[in-house]
């Protein structure tokens, strides 16, 4: 493709301003056209600088921009977790030309697509399992084993050895020697579930509840506020290590943005049916299933606006 | 540049054997998916071909993994722009739910303007999607922005430019 002439490319979108986001006037309108066949190359740069406006002439106005400022919303919320470590990786981009901020997550040591879970070793025996799309960093030295979890959630089986093993997420730190518990993120704070031994909060926070031993059987939600006991909402939060989603009394709300963890797309509920309660243990394996079996059981309907775009509602 | 060209194709194919496999193990770490790390390996070796480059390599492992990077990332952005399209769609109700291959089309376009936004300045930013999606004329932008006309065009000048040399300057 031949390389247009700077200046006319210059000149071109000066053109462009002035015809199409101003109101042209018929003196300006007669200058363009005189401009325009002052040579091929004015034609070329003209051609290009007018094609460039193809991608918005297609596009519905409202549903674009608010679809542009959520995605840049979305973006910004995950940058928040920024975290030390990731120079090399902006050097890298910069040094390419691309002006993306790195994205924690897509830096992360491990990681897990949605709808995957996978164990990670480390080599001092402790086992970290990764749920649908989440992302760590694992630090290992003399002094210390370090998880950093950078996205969704893991469960952390800690091996025999004397250095605290510590996990870093957005909220805080938590520490411990032997313990088995999942630590997860949500949108009001980080969520503690201990299943053995003990975990020590300090949730970053300067609120005197800031630190504290969790026990057993105990749930907490730790944010810049300090540490609180969570009530649970029926989930089990154990259950999607072994593959399933296990619910007791569940609201179907609550139940679908679980559920919604494990899909691609929009997974929704009417108001009328948010309330109803789910029980029961479905496989994750294959979510479009549990939809259809919950359906079932509630008496509601499931509708595919397209596999991305899933509703369910009040059988009509 | 027209001094740049191309690495030639004996050297990616030197390239591609002495480190497919440890970028394939690299992506396969960072992704969590063996078949999606293959695939994105091989993207990054495409992307190489197309990439203007003057000498050789002096640290092949980290240009490629910036390459790759650079794709992840890009994935990562289309994922959550279409999450924001499919919520902003249900936030209309009145419109129209598109077919399958529209939405695509619709994606792509999104996809290419937030990688153009992303280069501007808030500012400048709002100016050119009051113009393009709105349909504002400089006049009506500069009320908005409580700036002057003359700044509304050199804005819109600026976010063109941009548009250019992304649309252009990579071919």
């Amino acid at each position: 493709m031949p390389n247009a002439d700077p200046r006319l490319v210059d000149q071109a979108i000066q053109w462009m301003i002035k015809l199409r986001f101003n109101t042209a006037d018929d003196a300006s309108t007669a200058a363009f056209e005189q401009w325009l066949h002052t040579s091929a190359a004015h034609q070329l740069a003209w051609q290009r600088v007018a094609t460039m406006n193809d991608d918005f002439t297609q596009l519905p106005a409202h549903v674009s921009r608010h679809a542009l400022d959520g995605a840049r919303q979305r973006i910004s919320r995950r940058e928040g977790l920024k975290l030390l470590g990731l120079l090399a990786g902006a050097a890298g981009l910069a040094w390419l030309g691309r002006d993306y901020t790195p994205l924690p997550a897509l830096m992360a040591d491990y990681r897990t697509a949605t709808g995957e879970r996978r164990w990670v070793a480390l080599n001092d025996g402790s086992k970290v399992q990764l749920n649908s799309a989440s992302a760590i960093d694992i630090t290992l030295n003399a002094e210390r084993r370090l998880v950093n979890l950078r996205q969704g959630e893991v469960l952390v089986n800690t091996g025999a050895d004397n250095r605290p093993f510590w996990v870093h997420t957005r909220d805080g730190y938590l520490r411990t020697l032997g313990t088995r518990f999942v630590v997860r993120e949500e949108a009001q704070g980080t969520l503690l579930a201990v299943q053995q031994g003990a975990v020590a909060v300090y949730a970053d926070s300067h609120d005197a509840s800031a630190r504290q031993m969790i026990k057993p059987g105990e749930q907490v939600l730790f944010n810049r506020s300090g540490i609180r006991p969570s009530p649970t909402n029926g989930l089990d939060p154990w259950a999607w290590s072994d593959g399933v989603i296990s619910a007791h009394n569940m609201r179907l709300d609550d139940f679908l943005a679980e559920l919604g963890r494990y899909r691609n797309g929009l997974l929704r509920c009417s108001e009328a049916v948010a309330g109803l309660r789910v029980s029961g243990t479905y496989q994750l394996e294959d979510t479009d299933q549990v939809l259809k079996l919950v359906a079932q059981s509630l008496s509601i309907n499931v509708t595919y606006r397209s596999p991305y775009w899933v509703t369910v509602s009040a059988r009509v | 540049m027209s001094s740049d060209h191309p690495l030639d194709h004996a050297a990616i194919g030197q390239l591609y054997q002495a480190h497919h496999s440890w970028l394939r193990g690299w992506l396969s770490r960072r992704t969590g998916c063996r078949e999606h790390a293959a695939d994105l390996a091989q993207e990054t070796f495409v992307r190489l071909l197309n990439a203007r480059k003057q000498q050789t390599l002096q640290q092949p492992r980290a240009y490629l993994s910036s390459i790759a990077r650079s794709l992840m990332i890009d994935q990562y952005r289309r994922r959550e722009l279409e999450r924001a399209y499919l919520e902003s769609l249900a936030h209309f109700p009145q419109v129209e739910v598109p077919s399958e291959e529209t939405r695509l089309l619709i994606l792509d376009s999104l996809a290419r303007i937030d990688r153009l936004l992303d280069q501007l300045k808030p500012r400048v930013r709002e100016a050119f999607l009051l113009a393009q999606l709105d349909g504002l004329t400089c006049a009506q932008i500069a009320l908005r922005l409580g700036v002057s006309k003359a700044t509304v065009e050199r804005d819109l000048s600026k976010a063109l430019h941009a548009c250019y040399r992304l649309r252009y300057a990579e071919c």
